[in-house]
């Protein structure tokens, strides 16, 4: 279970993250939704403890953690796969279990229970450099599963997959979701929003202009497609902040 | 702490290790010294008397800058490279402290540092024993002192600024343009030596300085004390902390991985 409260970051006279608020159950996959520049990344930055808020709490299971206490019990994916190109799957994925304190037999079975998940058996001992997208993102998912978090953050995880490995992307996430992880997934991909998530939490400017399931995102804009909804709701928020001209 | 240092060095050695072309680059680098000290070994003007001590001056250059220019690959590639590849944020999402990543990546560049200066001082002695052959063998304990409590505390120094100066580099271009003049003051200490030689006093216990006065003393015959090697050796690794406190706090930084 993750509680977010009043988030704020500023990066000098630029306000990345104005006030944002939500929470995410076990079990259940939730969406943060926004335009590109909305604050997405700033707020999964602030709660993976990576990113210092100037203001607000993060909590897991109700308890507030320090920093690295936090990295230790949250697994993290960025767009940006940042894998090892020289080495192989399995060392990729071993070097972070280690980094997380695992070590010996332990770490091995770890590995290995990844690698199966993951479907990864194949190509595990093969270097990085020559993998797909697709398979790139199956190492970097790994990798953030190793340690067996129970929360799982994910930062536009299908940018630059093709259709089959979204499909894979989408089915693994329900498997874990299944197995009772708390997610959260950050994305401005609608589809992806709507096929998977359980909440979505609108965000525009730094701020939570609206939250809940799709379906009563869609009613309480008046819509019938989460775009449409989306729009309406970010487009709502952003006019309510504009000045009126004389 | 040390086992995760360790950890980050292992990985970056292996990883680094299967770099073919850095690998290459950097041995070509160690081993440019000796091959140019035997080409001048053969001119018209450094004949009789006056080639050892050509040859010194010039090896003690050379191996000077092989301790700057053999880990200066891997600390480009550990940390610009690993900003410019967005690798960095990965990482720093391990609850590893900062300091534990940076003590890591500078132990493995300095032992592409202390690898490339063993190659150099190969080199140089394989062109020693070819061309002045009594040098090395009157002077092969001021050789190897000098070696073990010159060079290596240097290769150490070295890792420590080329990874605080890649650390704060954006890209690998940005490293590469910023460590070129890391590498180039080895290079100008040698030369402001040749125009302006001291001999001792406070110069001896300055590192990069201290080191050329005593490989040069040392291969003509008047070697320093123990105590005064040991004393630059120490003060050398410790001048390594400065830089490598310096990449801590930048990897603490906001919006270092982003």
């Amino acid at each position: 279970m993750l509680d977010v409260e009043g988030l704020r970051k500023t990066y000098g006279a630029v306000t990345a993250v104005e006030d944002v608020s939500f929470a995410a159950a076990d079990g259940r996959i939730t969406g943060l939704l926004g335009a590109n520049g909305a604050g997405k990344t700033t707020t999964l930055g602030m709660i993976a403890g990576v990113t210092r808020p100037d203001a607000g709490a993060v909590r897991l299971d109700g308890t507030p953690l320090p920093q690295a206490e936090r990295r230790r019990r949250i697994g993290a994916l960025h767009d940006h796969k940042g894998l090892y190109a020289r080495l192989t799957a399995r060392e990729n994925i071993r070097y972070f279990g280690a980094l997380h304190g695992l070590a010996g037999p332990d770490l091995e079975r770890r590995l290995q229970r990844v690698l199966a998940l993951l479907d990864l058996g194949a190509v595990a001992g093969r270097p990085v450099a020559g993998f797909s997208q697709g398979e790139r993102m199956k190492v970097a998912l790994a990798r953030a599963l190793v340690h067996d978090p129970g929360t799982l953050l994910l930062d536009e995880p299908t940018n630059g997959l093709d259709v089959p490995a979204v499909r894979a992307f989408r089915a693994l996430l329900m498997d874990l979701r299944a197995q009772g992880a708390c997610i959260v997934f950050s994305s401005h991909v609608l589809e992806d929003v709507s096929a998977l998530c359980d909440t979505v939490v609108v965000i525009a400017r730094g701020r939570v202009v609206a939250s809940g399931e799709p379906r009563d995102l869609c009613q309480r804009a008046g819509c019938v497609s989460l775009d449409e909804a989306f729009m309406r709701l970010t487009s709502a928020a952003e006019e309510s902040r504009c000045v009126p001209r004389a | 702490m040390r086992s995760t240092c360790l950890i980050v060095a292992r990985k970056e050695i292996v990883d680094h290790a299967r770099d073919r072309r850095s690998l290459t680059s950097a041995l070509a680098y160690a081993l440019m010294g000796p091959a140019v000290v035997m080409l001048v070994s053969f001119s018209p003007k450094a004949r009789g008397d006056s080639l050892p001590a050509v040859m010194i001056g010039m090896m003690s250059v050379f191996a000077l800058v092989s301790a700057f220019t053999g880990g200066m690959n891997v600390a480009t590639d550990v940390m610009s490279g690993e900003r410019e590849r967005r690798s960095l944020l990965p990482l720093l999402m391990t609850p590893v402290r900062r300091l534990d990543v940076v003590v890591g990546k500078w132990l493995a560049a300095s032992a592409f540092a202390l690898a490339a200066v063993g190659a150099s001082l190969a080199g140089l002695a394989v062109v020693l024993v070819l061309r002045v052959p009594g040098t090395l063998i009157a002077h092969a304990g001021a050789f190897a002192a000098w070696a073990i409590l010159g060079l290596a505390p240097l290769a150490l120094l070295a890792a420590a600024l080329e990874i605080m100066v890649a650390g704060f580099s954006r890209t690998m271009k940005e490293a590469g343009t910023s460590l070129t003049l890391v590498v180039f003051i080895p290079m100008f200490v040698g030369m402001f030596l040749v125009f302006f030689p001291v001999a001792g006093g406070w110069w001896t216990a300055v590192p990069i300085v201290g080191q050329q006065i005593a490989l040069e003393t040392g291969l003509r015959g008047s070697p320093g004390s123990w105590p005064q090697l040991a004393a630059l050796a120490s003060l050398t690794v410790l001048s390594a902390a400065a830089p490598l406190l310096a990449a801590e706090r930048l990897l603490s930084r906001d919006d270092v991985a982003g």
